[in-house]
């Protein structure tokens, strides 16, 4: 386990005010805040912002993590002290709701953080969260797709587990990116004879390699040759519902989207699928093909930075 | 594929099969009743119903709702702050969708 300097997380001095502290925070955690920035490590930045927040603005925590992190530096290897946890009763137990700790946070402070739940004699469990990736395909057939769910559940001492849940789920077709699927009944277990929550799962698509999508639509490119483009041509074109014969007309410039109605993720109304012409060019690497090239030059009076010819 | 001696979970779309009540919808987000009555009373969520008792929340609210939450939770943003941010975040995914 490596040690971290929750100090310099959040890039103040070890002497900072708790105000300074809060202050620190507030501007990164804008920052990095997931919703908001588009930072590829936004998450994980945030996450540790979080933790370091939680330890160093509650003045008991951070009283005890000074206590041990004089002696460190981050990155270096961490094993709490021997008898380390014997003197501090953490009180404040706001914690760990909302905040996915790391095994470092964990060491020090525990995970007594399933705080906040009231146990009622008779509750309804709580709803629960996930996100699932699915491929673009899915979207198209449907399909049934195996889900593990990490939960945190409460053990007999009070303390948090993470268990493992594994659920086949339905993923109806015309499911889009962002929305969500309700599974009654599978969030947490109530209390007494309370009922259980739900669990609601957002729906991600993987990255794919040939298709983009934007709400229904689905994108993706035609690469032609020159003389294809120019010509007209009928070639195959993949779809997610697999190949289809399309007609390029003549004359067809790069970047002409052909749209083809329909074809896009199913529903009402089902999306398009938009074919963005490409032409590449062939490789002037044998004689045979450098003749070819100069034979088109002499063929066309065409230079394409000449704005009168537009 | 396993064939169905488990039978799959099914459960319908929630943009486009599910209406939530005010309760349904806190108890949806883990957020304050207060404070979802306050983003309706700034327009950040517009359910159909005269009187909080009434109100039925279009499924996209879950969205919207939970988006509100983490926000006020995350950075300390009051209800016309939440209504402020939403509304800029809608017009950056549009902007970026151009």
């Amino acid at each position: 386990m490596k040690f971290k300097d929750y100090y310099e997380v959040l890039g103040v001095p070890r002497d900072a005010t708790q105000d300074a502290v809060k202050h620190a925070y507030r501007k990164l955690a804008r920052k990095f805040h997931p919703d908001v920035s588009k930072a590829p490590d936004a998450e994980a930045r945030f996450k540790e912002l979080g933790e370091a927040y939680a330890v160093l603005k509650d003045t008991e925590k951070r009283a005890a993590y000074d206590q041990v992190g004089s002696q460190w530096k981050a990155g270096q290897d961490f094993q709490p002290p021997p008898g380390w946890d014997a003197g501090f009763e953490f009180a404040g137990s706001g914690e760990g709701e909302g905040i996915d700790t790391s095994e470092f946070f964990e060491a020090l402070f525990g995970r007594r953080g399933a705080a906040g739940r009231r146990h009622s004699p008779r509750a309804q469990g709580r709803d629960h969260h996930a996100k699932v990736s699915i491929d673009l395909e899915d979207a198209f057939r449907g399909a049934r797709r195996s889900v593990s769910l990490r939960l945190p559940t409460l053990d007999g001492q009070g303390r948090v587990t993470m268990t493992e849940r594994q659920l086949e789920v339905a993923i109806p077709k015309g499911i889009r990116e962002g929305q969500h699927l309700r599974l009654a009944g599978q969030g947490d277990p109530g209390s007494g004879d309370g009922p259980p929550g739900d669990l609601y799962l957002e729906i991600a698509f993987r990255p794919h390699p040939r298709f983009r999508v934007e709400g229904r639509d689905v994108f993706t490119n035609l690469p032609l040759a020159p003389w294809e483009a120019a010509l007209g041509t009928s070639v195959t074109a993949p779809t997610p519902d697999g190949p289809v014969a399309l007609t390029i007309p003549p004359e067809s410039a790069a970047g002409r989207r052909l749209r083809l109605k329909g074809r896009g993720i199913p529903g009402t109304p089902p999306g398009d699928l938009y074919v963005v012409l490409e032409v590449a060019l062939p490789p002037a690497g044998t004689e045979r093909a450098k003749e070819a090239y100069r034979a088109m030059a002499e063929a066309f009076d065409f230079n394409p930075r000449d704005p009168a010819k537009e | 594929m396993p064939q169905a001696a488990n039978p799959a979970l099914a459960g319908p779309i929630v943009e486009e099969e599910v209406h939530f009540t005010l309760v349904e919808l806190c108890r949806a987000c883990h957020a304050e009743e207060e404070h979802v009555v306050a983003w309706v009373l700034e327009g950040v969520l517009e359910p159909v119903g005269d009187s909080p008792g009434d109100w039925r929340f279009r499924g996209e609210s879950l969205r919207r709702a939970r988006l509100a939450c983490r926000l006020s939770q995350d950075l300390g943003i009051n209800a016309p702050g939440i209504a402020l941010v939403l509304d800029l975040l809608d017009e950056i995914s549009l902007l970026r969708a151009r």
